[in-house]
């Protein structure tokens, strides 16, 4: 794999955006339309208590990538309400083109009180081409179980023979660096599977080796298939202080021949860091898309996204 | 109606003083027959945190089985412990239910978490014993009832029981919160998972009792057993506010049903209500019925939710719809 860095493409400092937010466009992730490209992305406003809640909000672009055309000016999805998983924030929203509809899988913020939050993931269906949103029920489709007790987040939905599959995260433990510091979480990739996109099943299993030893945080898994292979990224990072610096999130890479098994070799993920620049200590939330025959890449840089995303395309 | 008898209440924490995680509250009293003992599991509670905020803990004592009143043993320690950072348990365990289930005892039980905009969560999990029921240890880090689209929060109250092959479990489900002048609260219904193994459950989310209060009457302790050839089923029901005391408090209600889905409310057949004064005059609830030796006997929680202990009642007389 080899990409190709386009920079940063969108500001959220440069536009005017819904609910009142201001900065943050973490997350980007596309929906190929007829005439546009939109890129749906969680930016922040702030509570009463000054704390931050994620909406999300969408900007399109020409087809080419090279062009914005229009900034989303009204609520995409609405925030739950009171006890709600999704109360405190949507972060991030995958979009999945499910032929007539839709589908939105977002995952849910609610705010805890030993830990800082607990994350779920939902499902919400547009049919008015992804510019509305309406949410599956009040609650989750896929929250804590058994052996998956917090923190579901980070759905990427794939149709393989009439099957969806969801990758995502799932917290396996929450843990202080010293008695002094709240507790910092650790999350893993897995695989879900489903015929409704409603019902999954899921075995709590891990599916990408650890590169940075069991304490390694995974993130945001994105998957495409090319050259009879599927390949995922995906970014991960230690699990204490990672704000910034050296344990800031990288981007990782694995591939698979069947979709089930994965071999993970991020010396083959073909981008890394900038010399210096927006992406230059961080690199986060991949999402890979094709148009018009271009395979490109959506991802964050510096402070998680704050400034913005940027784009890269393969070669 | 039926008619009981009432033997007092049995076990007070508050009347011993060597068990700081077991300072007050006995709730939601279960029962396991023993040859020589009935143990009773019970919800009880150290002292509130600087903010007020209470942990609980999963508890037994050992009854004669020859003398229901008399109290032969309390345990030690909490038989559960409490999860760990972030978990669905990390702040209480209550209530409780417990059943035999081969050479193990599985304690299903609700899990407290703590929210910032709502007080707390909850979810149901599975606790195992390999040792009579001295000791559980959980079956997974997380939930077994977790929330759903159609169920998004507060899952507790479960009450296990298995009839023919299949595996009941009532619970209450949180429908709503409404925020009164100091806090928040869950508006909970009484709700039906069924499973063949105990482990794996299906449910639907339908309110399986219809309100007698008002819409936002709250439901939960849903114990049922099979007589005369009919379901029956004791609960408790409450306001939504201002709850903690007499007006508001919990009562022991009744329903009826041939099929364990459609149930018909009565509750003034269930007969067990509050005394003129002592221990159990504002509040008897979280009734659990066992039959033992030719006698029927309901253990509930008396005033301020079971804080002041647990008591039993003796059924006196036994109407045809309700012959073992």
């Amino acid at each position: 794999m080899r990409w190709n860095k386009l920079g940063k493409i969108f500001d959220p400092t440069e536009h005017k955006l819904p609910n009142g937010c201001l900065e943050f466009a973490q997350s980007p992730q596309a929906l190929v339309l007829a005439n546009r490209v939109r890129v749906y992305f969680s930016t922040r406003s702030r509570d009463q208590v000054g704390k931050y809640l994620s909406h999300v909000a969408y900007v399109d672009f020409a087809r080419n990538m090279r062009e914005i055309l229009d900034v989303a000016k009204h609520t995409v999805i609405e925030l739950g309400g009171l006890g709600a998983f999704d109360e405190h924030g949507i972060f991030p929203m995958h979009v999945f083109d499910d032929g007539g509809r839709v589908l939105g899988f977002t995952t849910g913020f609610n705010r805890k009180v030993s830990v800082g939050v607990d994350s779920s993931i939902g499902l919400a269906i547009s049919n008015d081409g992804g510019r509305t949103f309406q949410k599956h029920g009040t609650g989750p489709i896929m929250a804590a179980s058994l052996h998956e007790p917090f923190l579901i987040a980070d759905s990427f939905v794939m149709s393989i023979g009439g099957i969806y599959y969801m990758w995502y995260i799932f917290g396996t433990k929450w843990k202080s660096s010293s008695e002094n510091e709240p507790p910092d979480r650790v999350y893993k990739i897995a695989c879900a599977t489903s015929v409704d996109a409603i019902n999954w099943q899921r075995d709590g299993k891990q599916i990408v080796a650890d590169r940075l030893g069991e304490d390694e945080c995974q993130a945001l898994p994105t998957v495409f298939r090319r050259n009879d292979l599927y390949h995922m990224y995906f970014c991960f990072r230690p699990c204490h202080g990672f704000r910034n610096g050296g344990n800031s999130y990288r981007l990782g890479y694995a591939y698979s021949h069947d979709s089930i098994s994965w071999t993970r070799d991020d010396s083959k993920a073909g981008i890394d860091l900038s010399q210096d620049g927006w992406d230059s200590q961080m690199q986060c939330y991949p999402h890979v898309f094709a148009c018009e025959d271009r395979v490109y890449m959506l991802y964050n840089g510096n402070e998680f996204g704050k400034s913005g995303f940027g784009l890269a395309e393969l070669v | 109606m039926l008619q009981w008898e009432k033997l007092g209440k049995l076990f007070d924490p508050r009347d011993h003083k060597d068990h700081p995680w077991m300072r007050e509250f006995a709730q939601s009293p279960s029962t396991l027959i023993f040859d020589d003992i009935i143990r009773v599991y019970f919800c009880s509670r150290p002292a509130p945190d600087e903010k007020g905020e209470y942990k609980s803990y999963i508890a037994f004592i050992d009854l004669d089985r020859k003398n229901p009143s008399r109290v032969l043993r309390i345990c030690d320690k909490p038989v559960l412990e409490l999860g760990g950072f972030g978990t669905f348990d990390e702040f209480g365990t209550n209530p409780v239910s417990v059943i035999r289930h081969e050479n193990q005892i599985r304690a299903y039980y609700a899990g407290w978490t703590r929210c910032e905009s709502v007080r707390f969560n909850a979810a149901i999990g599975i606790a195992i014993s390999n040792n009579n029921g001295e000791t559980f240890e959980r079956i997974g880090e997380g939930p077994v009832l977790s929330y759903t689209p159609h169920e998004p929060y507060l899952l507790g109250s479960p009450r296990i029981r298995r009839f023919n092959d299949t595996w009941y479990l009532w619970y209450a489900g949180g429908k709503r919160w409404i925020k009164t002048a100091s806090r928040t609260e869950p508006i909970i219904k009484l709700r039906l998972a069924t499973s063949s193994d105990g482990l794996n459950w299906r449910r639907d989310g339908v309110d399986l009792i219809e309100d007698k209060l008002d819409e936002d009457e709250c439901q939960a302790g849903a114990d049922v057993v099979e007589r005369a050839g009919r379901f029956h089923m004791f609960y408790s029901y409450r306001k939504s506010q201002d709850y903690k005391g007499k007006d508001g408090g919990y009562r022991i209600g009744y329903a009826v049903s041939d099929d364990l889905m459609n149930w018909k409310r009565n509750d003034e057949l269930a007969g067990l209500g509050v005394s003129a004064d002592g221990w159990d005059s504002e509040m008897a609830n979280y009734g659990h019925l066992f039959s033992l030796d030719g006698e029927t006997y309901m253990i509930y929680q008396g005033n301020e939710m079971g804080r002041t202990g647990i008591g039993l009642a003796r059924l006196q007389n036994c109407p045809d719809w309700f012959k073992p």
